[in-house]
């Protein structure tokens, strides 16, 4: 369980990007965290796993006072939590399975991983992963070789080497075509079932529709809506521009496509 | 993300009249234009005008140094370098142009500049034409000058082998100061060798202006068809090739091996150590013949042996550069070094430190490094190193600087310590950065080592200087080709291992 308590973050220069956020997710959840560009949700995210330290308030999993943690502590609920991220963030010069593979370095002996080696059955591990994410075929080709679709896979292939119980995503799909967007998010729902709770930020209705268990809406730093799975697939467009504001327009992305 | 709007923010012009901006700007060119509020203009207008009037000066109180006045330096430097009047009449069109420039300013028409920027550009050009002593028509008919040398350098490969020659001779004993009547016997015949027999053998040496006693060789045993050359060694050993009006006294043997020559006794200054007559002089026919192959000449081998040392000397200093510029390149990162004042405070440090010894030149660090070390290629690799740590140290810590911050937050948030993330996240990033100015400096260290080496760093540059003062073209051309030739190889294999690594 993640318990999010009283959280503001403000930016060396001024900026408050989080202005007092609490929120709860149960284990299980598809929790979508919606809100214009510039909300605020990037930040939160980060602010889970303390990739960004909160200026103020709480964060705990599992029991854990993560904002409280350190060192070798902070690194231990880290490996818990896997991420996702918007440009993929893969280390492009590395194969695939190198990419894959680095997603267990909070696991291993360190200095193993110093000469880029693994023990053979976090090898396996790794096979088995691509292989669930359908791209054992590119295991040895470089990263950016791949396209953005096939490099998000290796992101989230990375992210399940580390066993999560939660996965944070931050905008997972904003960087593909809507086709490959209901792939990926098929995916994580499909990682959801298997018991993995999921945060991840979108920007698009429908699709928050169709994932989620639970949303909530950001706007400047505040959490201005919360809805539950029914009130969000009842959800018409005025009130999405509500959250939104004016600026925002819903696009079609082509619901019915399905695929796997 | 977030967009930010750019805004232009409105020129705030001061009204006055256009008459006086002209003013303004005919007694301070450009000053117009600044109380307009063309400020930029202005200042540029100023410091244009303001310094083409000075360097006017200057080249005419150069040109007329000897005059005391400038009432009497003007017309003479005027008389002198016709292109002071082009640049005089330039200077006064910009002057009108700028003034003309105010008072459309002042009556807040769009500025034209486009023809005083022409003006400007050109009576630099002109001046610096001028000061720098361009001649081109010295270039063009003093060309000739410079042919033998460029010929010998372009190539000098004659001079890089050599056959070893053997002589086969015949030789007689002639005398000066003598006594015609009282000369010691021939030198007798050997079956098998040459032979020559000279007549007469006692004779008188030429003088300045007057010939000396005319000698007739007859030679026999000799290679036939072949040249025979007259040496002449003096009564202290010193041997030379005969000249007789004016070129070299040759024969060519017939079929027997036999010739006939006529030439007269040579102008020498016998010493005083060689004492009181008769001097004994020995005359040579000579015919010499090749040996054995083609040899490398001790110039080549020289050659080789400093560009070698030269290479050495380049690895060395770049290696050194490269394991010293790495950790300096970590504190002038930007990235890495924002985390608190103190850091900060280092990395401005080693920024600065970095840009002075970078903007010092290799060739001064080269002579601080002589003066340090003593000649030799140990002070050259120190001259580099400097310069190598400096240019490296900087560029690496740009490549840091730009990496992408994204797998390094993938990486952290898998839960790796720190040397992983440096591992994974930072090196994977900054290799081939790092490989391409590496090798990209070896290559101008390389270069550069030829240069270090002329002022005594060592390597084949420090050959190449003193082959060029001892005016031996050849010798100096052998060590320019082999610094090309390596520099091609070089830029060859660099580029191969960029391909591979970037
Ligand atoms: N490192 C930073 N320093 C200063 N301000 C920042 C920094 N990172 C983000 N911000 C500001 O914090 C606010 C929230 O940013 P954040 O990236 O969390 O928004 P977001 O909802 O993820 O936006 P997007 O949908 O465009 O990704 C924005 O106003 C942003 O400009
Ligand atoms: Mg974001």
């Amino acid at each position: 369980m993640l318990v999010v308590e009283n959280l503001t973050k403000i930016y060396p220069d001024g900026t408050k990007a989080l202005d007092n956020v609490s929120f709860t997710v149960e284990d299980g959840e598809f929790l979508i965290i919606i809100g214009l560009s510039g909300s605020g949700k990037s930040t939160l995210l980060r602010c889970i796993n303390r990739l960004i330290d909160p200026t103020e308030g709480r964060v705990t999993w599992d029991d854990q006072d993560v904002t409280a943690a350190s060192g070798p502590e902070l690194r231990r609920i880290r490996r818990e939590i896997g991420m996702i991220f918007q440009h993929f963030n893969l280390v492009k010069r590395l194969s695939v399975e190198q990419n894959v593979l680095s997603g267990r370095l909070g696991y291993v002996n360190p200095n193993m991983a110093l000469l880029q080696r693994f023990p053979a059955d976090v090898r396996d591990q790794a096979r088995a992963t691509m292989e669930q994410v359908g791209i054992s075929a590119l295991a040895h080709k470089r990263a950016d070789e791949l396209s953005g679709g096939q490099q998000q896979r290796v992101g989230i292939a990375r992210a399940l080497m580390q066993e999560p119980k939660m996965i944070l995503a931050d905008e997972p799909v904003s960087a593909l075509d809507p086709v490959l967007a209901h792939n990926i998010l098929q995916d994580l729902e499909g990682l959801n079932k298997q018991g993995i709770t999921v945060l991840c930020s979108l920007h698009y209705l429908d699709l928050v529709q169709r994932y989620a268990t639970r949303v909530i809406g950001l706007r400047e730093g505040k959490i201005v809506y919360r809805g539950s799975r029914e009130a969000i697939r009842a959800m018409t467009d005025e009130e999405f521009k509500d959250i939104y504001g004016e600026e925002a327009v819903r696009i079609e992305t082509g619901r019915s496509v399905s695929g796997g | 993300m977030a967009t930010r709007t750019v805004v232009r923010k409105e020129r705030r012009l001061r009204d006055i009249p256009p008459a006086l901006a002209g003013l303004l700007s005919f007694l301070v060119p450009g000053l117009g234009q600044i109380i307009i509020g063309y400020w930029e203009l202005g200042l540029f207008y100023a410091g244009s005008a303001l310094s083409l009037v000075g360097l006017i000066i200057w080249r005419i109180s150069v040109i007329a140094y000897k005059q005391e006045t400038w009432a009497e330096r003007i017309p003479v430097a005027f008389s002198r370098q016709g292109i002071l009047w082009v640049l005089a009449i330039a200077l006064a069109a910009l002057w009108v142009l700028i003034v003309v420039d105010a008072v459309r300013s002042a009556a807040r028409k769009r500025p034209r500049n486009q023809l005083g920027y022409v003006i400007i550009l050109a009576m630099f050009f002109l001046l610096g034409w001028q000061i720098v002593d361009i001649d081109l028509v010295k270039l063009v008919t003093e060309f000739g000058d410079a042919v033998p040398i460029i010929s010998r350098i372009a190539w000098p490969w004659p001079a890089a082998v050599f056959r070893e020659e053997v002589a086969f001779q015949g030789i007689e004993i002639i005398y000066s100061d003598c006594d015609p009547g009282d000369v010691p016997p021939a030198t007798p015949q050997v079956s098998g060798e040459p032979y020559i027999d000279v007549a007469p053998r006692c004779g008188e040496l030429s003088d300045y202006g007057v010939a000396g006693t005319l000698l007739t060789v007859h030679g026999s045993g000799f290679r036939p068809n072949e040249e025979v050359v007259i040496w002449w060694e003096d009564p202290i050993g010193k041997e030379f090739r005969v000249r007789y009006q004016g070129d070299f006294v040759t024969a060519v043997t017939d079929e027997n091996g036999a010739f006939a020559q006529e030439f007269a006794m040579p102008n020498l200054l016998i010493p005083p150590s060689a004492g009181e007559g008769p001097h004994a002089h020995i005359l040579k026919a000579r015919q010499t013949s090749f040996v054995g192959g083609l040899k490398p000449s001790k110039e080549l081998l020289l050659a080789i042996e400093k560009m070698v040392e030269t290479i050495f000397l380049g690895m060395m200093a770049t290696l050194f550069g490269v394991a010293l510029a790495i950790p300096v390149s970590f504190l002038a990162a930007r990235n890495l070094m924002s985390a608190s004042p103190v850091t900060l405070a280092i990395y401005y440090a080693t920024r600065f430190i970095l840009n002075i010894v970078r903007s010092i030149e290799p060739i001064i660090w080269a002579i601080i490094a002589t003066l340090w070390v003593g000649l030799g290629p140990f002070a050259g690799v120190i001259a580099l190193l400097f310069h190598t740590i400096a240019a490296l140290g900087k560029l690496y810590s740009e490549a840091i600087e730009s990496i992408d911050p994204g797998p390094i937050e993938a990486i952290n948030a898998v839960g790796a310590n720190w040397i992983q993330t440096v591992v994974y996240a930072v090196i994977p990033q900054i290799i081939p950065p790092f490989v391409s100015f590496t090798i990209y400096r070896w290559d101008i260290n390389i270069r550069m080592s030829t240069i270090i080496g002329a002022v005594g760093g060592g390597g084949i540059g420090f050959l190449l200087i003193q082959w060029i003062r001892l005016t031996d073209y050849r010798a100096a051309g052998i060590a320019v080709w082999f610094i090309a030739i390596t520099v091609a190889i070089l830029d060859l294999v660099s580029s191969k291992i960029r391909e591979r690594y970037v």
